[in-house]
């Protein structure tokens, strides 16, 4: 926004596009056929060895559940630098005050109506339509979390679908009826408790000889607990820690 | 139907970058979210389709639009 003047707008879409064909064009012009090897054993294999009818999430739990983790960790971390972050423009508005209406619109948005400071963005209809769907929504992230090895669905999608309903709740609290579930103590709890089973459920494997992630009920007649057990854990874990990281963004911190 | 939700995508992308009321363009992104789980559907990956629709849709939004109630609305240096 100098003296120079910036670049027309056609301009900058005609290099963007250019950019993607130049990214592209390998993949059009390549010749080799995909690899097949992974993919002809799952398809053979796969059902029976994880007992799972999903076959995506016998996957990403049977065979790459150290992704998994991988996962896990980037979104615990997502969640320790937003923490960090919100703490951090708590402690500015307590040392500036009131007087500056910049910053001072940090609490509300989830609190109850006389103690927000403005209702911008939150209506009636916004409260009485969040509350009635609230449980709902949260039944239903339970359903595909628990669900998740005969339909699809599975452990993320279902804990996403329990933050939104956490996050719900939280909007649709008219009176003052807060459940435990919009505090931020009990969603941190959760996360972390069920993040430490996760590592142990992950190790378990290694005292029945499968290795780190490895199914200690592969020889059973049952294989697919393991997965429903991983899932419930991730569903929580996931639900948890964003419905915690949205309820904090939101200004429910009590 | 695939070429019909592609083209409504796109369309609504460049809706969103064109915007000058950021609410509308989230908004408008909220709607690229929905459609393309659709397509996913359609084209049989049930699994991201739930995911799409329920980050994309849903926590995405509230974020952005968390960000935007702390920010401003209007898109100042727009042209």
């Amino acid at each position: 926004m100098g003296k120079r003047k910036a670049w027309s707008p056609t301009l900058q879409a005609c290099l963007a596009i250019g950019a993607m064909g130049v990214v592209l064009l390998p993949v059009f012009l390549s010749q080799t056929p995909w690899p097949t090897v992974a993919r002809d054993y799952l398809m053979q294999y796969g059902q029976d060895e994880s007992g799972a009818r999903n076959l995506v999430s016998a996957i990403y739990l049977g065979y790459r559940a150290f992704d998994t983790l991988g996962e896990t960790i980037v979104l615990l971390v997502a969640v320790i630098g937003t923490m960090g972050l919100l703490s951090r423009v708590e402690s500015l508005v307590n040392t500036v005050g009131d007087d500056d209406n910049t910053i001072q619109t940090v609490s509300a948005f989830s609190l109850r109506g006389d103690k927000r400071s403005s209702h911008v963005l939150r209506t009636h209809l916004l409260e009485v339509v969040t509350g009635k769907i609230g449980p709902i929504v949260l039944l239903f992230g339970f359903y595909v979390m628990l669900y998740g090895h005969l339909s699809p669905g599975g452990g993320f999608q279902g804990g996403v679908i329990i933050a939104s309903g956490i996050v719900f709740l939280a909007l649709g609290n008219q009176q003052d009826n807060t459940s435990a579930l919009s505090k931020s103590s009990i969603l941190g709890g959760i996360e972390s408790v069920s993040f430490l089973l996760f590592i142990i459920v992950a190790m378990s494997g290694i005292f029945f000889g499968k290795g780190f992630f490895g199914n200690p009920l592969a020889d059973s007649a049952y294989p697919v607990g393991f997965i429903v057990l991983l899932n419930s854990i991730i569903g929580l874990k996931v639900g948890a820690s964003i419905g915690f990281m949205c309820i904090a963004m939101m200004g429910g911190h009590d | 139907m695939t070429t019909i939700l592609l083209i409504l995508i796109v369309l609504l992308a460049v809706y969103t970058l064109s915007s000058k009321d950021l609410l509308h363009g989230v908004i408008a992104l909220s709607a690229i979210s929905l459609l393309s789980a659709i397509l996913f559907y359609i084209l049989q990956a049930p699994d991201v389709a739930i995911t799409e629709a329920a980050v994309g849709a849903g926590v995405s939004t509230v974020i952005f639009v968390w960000a935007i109630r702390h920010s401003q609305r209007k898109d100042d240096n727009h042209g």
